[in-house]
């Protein structure tokens, strides 16, 4: 009798403070490991994006065969998408509530993140870094999402003012995706062209499943367009491009930052992304940067697969991560996702591998300022065989 | 007026893709009443594999291309062969769900074995070189493909009108059983098909690649040839290509007239619309069974 009544108390004990353990220790770290989770398309339309969170984890890596972060090591939670929203949510939970995650990093695409935006936000796990420069993740802004690719409405507003200021041209158009990605870019470059008096001249419109260039073309050329922003994927900027040169069709083409992987542009279109302007968020691929060359060395040479190709896409991975990298290397060793949170808003002019990083604390009516962490990019031309030409230095647009 | 013509070229530059498509997946439905999705992801292997040895191990263009058709003959024979054949108690729809995961074993294959990052395939023939007629342009590779799409639909009439294997086609689609009465040995003639089949898809996938490749490149073809042959009442070869050039010059009027935002979608509108109209499609012929 007495011996059951021992085991009953002991039994509570062990429970109690197992409760109590279990209270103080936050989601996703141990002593030893953090949990980090990624979603990005390894399959799909989008797959050649898929090359983000691959470099973040060759990032992650990195850092563990350094010794890991206050003795803790990254572990990487990375899944593929397939640039698919549906999947993206039913991936982030199944790994959130069967693992649990401490927190996310990047993740490719505005719907797929917007899908689980709430998800996240409601359960208060922080979010650093999605992989698109969407209006979304700062307006409104979210205590527990920190952003880091300069919005596409910036660098929509940058090209445009070039192309108008610089290049002295008249008659901008745009063509863009369909969707979120592409409507950004369409609120800059109206926004700046309204600003400078002028009009934007057309504005056409790519659907995902389009291959037919044809019709667009024939838009922008009865506008008679002498710039032509491409707001659009790798793949359709080669068709919109290859496609008005067989028409005799010429204008100064500028892209978004998300086809400036010029190697790629130049090889794909064979040759003739040659003289095209882009906007560009991170150091060129062969920029004279200790910290770009160590991640070259370091992660790229031996943890990335043996035909991964060292371009913007997978150091890209990196770039967004390296935020989130330092607010938790701030936090030292009592790590929770507050003290996260209050680190990273402490985070002045941090200087990666992109343009200056800032946030501050959160103030739902100053989104842009205390959630958007780079706000700055420079512009890039492309020349013969795909090497980079700088047009400009590092610039924040407001 | 100029405006016109220049779009109605090219949707008819465009609709040559869809047409070698569509005769390809009409050639196979046919002959077995299957309609095969995995017809744009044959002609993808066969294209990045011919890709690969154009790129990597530097074949001249006059060895690769007729090696690709080769291959792409063999891989229908193959699939043929050692998949669809193998179905236990096959019915129709057994066999379309068989394709469609034929489509996504080897889209997966080309996407592991090629990655994602796009690709072009070097060509004689530059894709972003024009032709100019008047005012009017049609790139060099789209006369290529129109050329292309005619001489296929010439051949394949004449061959199933006026050869043997070509009558013992017609003869297996409209009657198995009495065709293998008559001697017809119907498993070789669906292998054979699915051969041809495949070289004429390979056509569409090599004429299509100069421009971008990336494994999801042929889906969009697939689905539009799949369409024009369904508004042309899939077991006519005329009617699919007719239906695959009206598809192009529609989607290309409608996206210069009405809206581009719906162009894309606005052919299967069509499609539904003729279908409502005649069920069978524009050029179906019926055989019907006495009992």
């Amino acid at each position: 009798m007495k011996m059951k009544r021992f085991l009953v108390g002991f039994s509570a004990v062990v429970l109690v403070l197992g409760m109590a353990f279990a209270v103080n220790a936050e989601e996703g770290v141990t002593d030893t490991e953090i949990h980090i989770g990624q979603w990005g398309p390894q399959t799909g339309p989008a797959a050649p994006w898929g090359s983000v969170a691959r470099g973040t984890d060759a990032y992650f890596k990195m850092i563990n065969a350094e010794g890991g972060i206050h003795g803790r090591k990254l572990i990487h939670h990375m899944f593929d998408d397939s640039y698919n929203p549906a999947k993206t949510k039913a991936g982030v939970k199944e790994l959130q509530e069967g693992i649990g995650m401490f927190a996310w990093v990047s993740g490719v695409g505005t719907a797929c993140g917007l899908s689980v935006v709430d998800y996240l936000m409601q359960r208060k796990i922080p979010w650093v870094g999605p992989s698109a420069g969407s209006l979304h993740w700062i307006n409104p802004p979210r205590e527990y999402l920190f952003a880091v690719y300069p919005l596409y409405y910036i660098e929509a507003k940058a090209l445009t003012r070039y192309a108008a200021e610089k290049l002295g041209k008249k008659r901008i158009a745009i063509a863009y995706q369909n969707d979120d990605y592409g409507k950004n870019g369409v609120k800059g470059v109206a926004e700046v062209l309204e600003k400078l008096g002028m009009e934007l001249v057309a504005k056409v419109p790519v659907e995902k499943a389009d291959m037919d260039m044809k019709p667009h073309v024939m838009q922008l050329k009865k506008a008679k367009a002498d710039a032509v922003l491409l707001w659009v994927t790798p793949t359709h900027a080669v068709r919109i491009v290859g496609t008005s040169r067989a028409m005799q069709f010429t204008p100064q083409w500028l892209s978004t930052s998300t086809c400036s992987d010029f190697p790629l542009m130049y090889k794909i279109s064979k040759g003739l992304w040659e003289g095209v302007i882009a906007a560009t968020f991170g150091e060129l691929p062969d920029a004279d940067c200790p910290l770009l060359q160590k991640y070259k060395k370091d992660a790229y040479g031996k943890f990335a697969a043996k035909n991964e190709r060292w371009g913007l896409f997978f150091y890209a991975g990196i770039l967004f991560s390296e935020p989130l990298v330092e607010g938790i290397k701030r936090c030292g060793k009592d790590l929770t996702r507050e003290r996260l949170v209050r680190e990273m808003e402490k985070i002045k002019d941090f200087k990666g591998i992109g343009g200056r990083i800032s946030y501050a604390p959160f103030d739902p009516a100053q989104g842009y300022e205390c959630r958007q962490g780079q706000k700055e990019v420079f512009l890039v031309k492309c020349l013969k065989n795909g090497r980079y030409e700088k047009l400009t230095d590092w610039m924040e647009i407001r | 007026m100029l405006e016109f013509i220049q779009t109605l070229v090219s949707g008819i530059a465009v609709g040559s893709s869809y047409a070698l498509m569509g005769l390809a997946m009409v050639l196979i439905y046919k002959t077995s009443e299957v309609v095969n999705f995995a017809q744009g992801e044959m002609a993808l292997l066969t294209s990045f594999l011919t890709y690969m040895v154009l790129e990597y191990h530097g074949f001249p263009f006059y060895a690769a291309f007729p090696l690709a058709l080769v291959f792409a003959a063999f891989l229908g024979f193959f699939l043929e062969f050692a998949v669809l054949r193998r179905a236990k108690e096959p019915n129709i729809l057994g066999m379309i769900i068989i394709t469609i995961g034929l489509e996504m074993i080897l889209m997966g294959l080309v996407s592991w074995k090629f990655g994602a990052d796009p690709k072009t395939m070097p060509f004689p023939l530059s894709p972003y070189d024009s032709v100019q007629l008047g005012s009017v342009f049609v790139s060099a590779l789209e006369v290529l493909n129109f050329g292309v799409a005619l001489a296929v639909m010439l051949i394949l009439f004449v061959f199933l009108r006026y050869s043997k294997l070509g009558v013992a086609m017609k003869a297996t689609q409209q009657n198995n059983m009495a065709a293998r009465l008559m001697g017809i040995r119907t498993n070789r003639i669906l292998m054979i098909t699915w051969g041809i089949s495949s070289v004429v898809g390979c056509l569409a996938g090599l004429l299509l690649s100069p421009m971008t490749m990336q494994p999801y490149m042929m889906w969009d073809p697939m689905l539009k040839g799949f369409a024009g042959a369904v508004m042309g009442g899939m077991t006519s070869l005329p009617g699919s290509v007719f239906g695959a050039y009206l598809i192009g010059i529609i989607e290309n009027l409608f996206g210069l007239y009405v809206s581009i935002e719906f162009k894309s979608v606005v052919a299967f509108a069509v499609i539904v619309l003729v279908l409502c109209i005649r069920p069978s499609g524009l050029f179906a012929r019926h055989y019907v069974k006495k009992v």
